[in-house]
């Protein structure tokens, strides 16, 4: 059986005879005595998101995960399209999978899905994107009192994203996808 | 705080990266105003320590002879500070890096990190958490700041700070008495009763941090800093025991829920610190890690260190020291959203 080292973002864990999908996981060491991992999983199915804390080292039923690159196509209703890169075969994965990523999705960019049994089951994005500002307001003079003032855009794929007021319409930027948060200009 | 390109382009990520800059001056201030030292300890160790949980990196020295040194990289500057201790210095501390394998590089961790430690030989652990203390507030006076930030929470950190001991602790969340849980079946059972399946092969601290971790550490810090102290003597290899010899004197400071630093009352005896050593050398060697000898020449220092206990009562040589991380302590100080943010060109940056 697999333990707690091979336990990664997008991985399936049986539990109880459930399936879940890993959404985050965290390795903690209280001061310098045992070695933990905090896995915060999604009920396959149901959506439901629990937590649980294992001892490092610990067996753990991960379940196989074929992990693929696929370039992100476009959204069809509940669902969003994509393509294996390597066969150009289609897949489709359901919004509630994909749950708050999905906002970072944009037409062309490559992710890893993870499969189970024919059946995408997780998605990691790239940790930057870079998107095209298609609205700034401009910048307001005498708002720069603060040293670190923001302005909300939005980017070519609908994200919205507060970035420095001096972010023009049409530049290309990197939104750090772990943070949520601008990076810097593409 | 990253790239070149994102320092220059992202007046955030700079403010934090100035922020940085202004904490770490602070805590040097601090430090030469209080009448410590700065050293300077190695990297490169030919004996590293025994932590059974911790992965020290290794490292390749090659001499112009053609020797080759297989070591390893510091996970801490502990050994190496309580030898200077034992040369006679009395107030040290040191800010470095350390690394630590086989940890994410996300969130509140990365595989190398900045350490800050201190000793005072002399030293009670309460001096050492009244030096936390006045640290932190210095910092945050200096930023102009009244409050941490963590997880998008402030926490209040210039009114007195809150102390308490692990026993309280036990009293408040699990409505038990910490005393009766000291021998590992009575804790699995607790563990067990409050919903946490233990294994066979657990040791008591193992058993003690699955309570831990489930159901008292998120509380700690949310209102306030919070110093947590006495550790059941079980489980602190490298600290004397308390009044009462259950528990040993060691304490962690929490802020948001988030472990912060980690301080010993330092154990002086070299014949008692050889024997936990070795026993934790030997669980390395169960838990199938690299192992090596325990470091001959920490223990001959602190022989040095115990001789000098046995001068007069004035001279009573107690040491307390702590380990605090930086990259943490900034996190807090500037409200960053994670520690690849307060890090220039950390592991991460490099990766992507």
């Amino acid at each position: 059986m697999l333990n707690t080292s091979d336990i990664r973002k997008g991985a399936v864990i049986r539990l109880n005879n459930e399936l879940y999908a890993v959404v985050e996981f965290q390795h903690v060491n209280p001061g310098k005595g045992a070695a933990f991992t905090r896995t915060r999983m999604k009920h396959l199915g149901m959506g439901k998101l629990i937590e649980v804390t294992n001892k490092s080292g610990e067996a753990i039923d991960i379940v196989s995960v074929e992990f693929q690159t696929m370039q992100y196509l476009y959204k069809a209703g509940e669902n969003f399209a994509f393509m294996n890169k390597s066969n150009y075969e289609q897949i489709e994965m359901n919004a509630d999978l994909i749950g708050d990523d999905a906002k970072y999705l944009k037409e062309g960019i490559d992710v890893v899905i993870g499969m189970y049994e024919g059946m995408p089951v997780s998605i990691q994005l790239p940790k930057k994107i870079t998107y095209k500002v298609v609205e700034a307001p401009p910048a307001v003079k005498g708002d720069s009192a603060g040293g670190n003032v923001t302005k909300e855009v939005i980017c070519d794929n609908g994200l919205h994203v507060q970035v420095p007021i001096f972010i023009k319409e049409g530049e290309d930027i990197l939104v750090n996808t772990e943070t949520g948060l601008y990076s810097a200009r593409a | 705080m990253s790239t070149w390109k994102e320092l220059s382009e992202n007046p955030r990520l700079k403010k934090i990266h100035d922020e940085r800059i202004q904490i770490l001056k602070a805590i040097r201030e601090f430090f030469w105003s209080a009448g410590f030292q700065e050293v300077e300890t190695p990297l490169a160790l030919r004996f590293p320590g025994q932590e059974p949980y911790l992965n020290p990196v290794p490292v390749r020295l090659l001499d112009a002879g053609k020797n080759i040194y297989d070591w390893h990289l510091r996970t801490s500057p502990e050994f190496a500070l309580k030898k200077l201790l034992a040369a006679g210095y009395e107030k040290i501390f040191e800010i470095g890096k350390c690394f630590r394998g086989g940890e994410d590089i996300r969130g509140t961790h990365s595989l190398e990190f900045t350490m800050i430690e201190w000793y005072r030989c002399p030293g009670e652990l309460t001096d050492i958490m009244d030096d936390t203390e006045k640290l932190f507030k210095k910092i945050l006076r200096k930023l102009g700041k009244d409050s941490l930030q963590y997880n998008g929470r402030e926490i209040p950190a210039l009114q007195k700070w809150q102390r308490v001991s692990l026993k309280k602790l036990f009293r408040k969340y699990l409505k038990v008495d910490l005393d009766k849980y000291l021998e590992i079946e009575s804790l699995k059972k607790l563990a067990e009763k409050v919903g946490q399946k233990v294994s066979d092969t657990d040791e008591y601290e193992d058993v003690f941090f699955r309570i831990f971790l489930n159901e008292i550490e998120p509380n700690l810090g949310l209102e306030r800093p919070t110093f947590v102290y006495d550790y059941p003597a079980r489980m602190c290899s490298l600290s004397r025991p308390t009044n009462d010899p259950k528990y040993a004197e060691r304490f962690e400071l929490y802020v948001g829920g988030l472990e912060v630093a980690n301080a010993f009352g330092e154990l002086l005896d070299p014949d008692e610190q050889k024997r936990r050593l070795e026993a934790d050398q030997a669980l390395r060697s169960k838990l199938g890690k690299e192992t090596w000898p325990v470091d001959p020449d920490f223990i001959s220092a602190l022989e040095e260190l115990s001789l000098k206990r046995a001068l007069p009562a004035e001279a009573l040589a107690k040491a307390g020291g702590i380990a605090l991380g930086l990259d943490r302590m900034v996190v807090l100080c500037t409200g960053a959203k994670d520690i690849n943010e307060v890090i220039f060109n950390s592991i991460s940056d490099q990766i992507c």
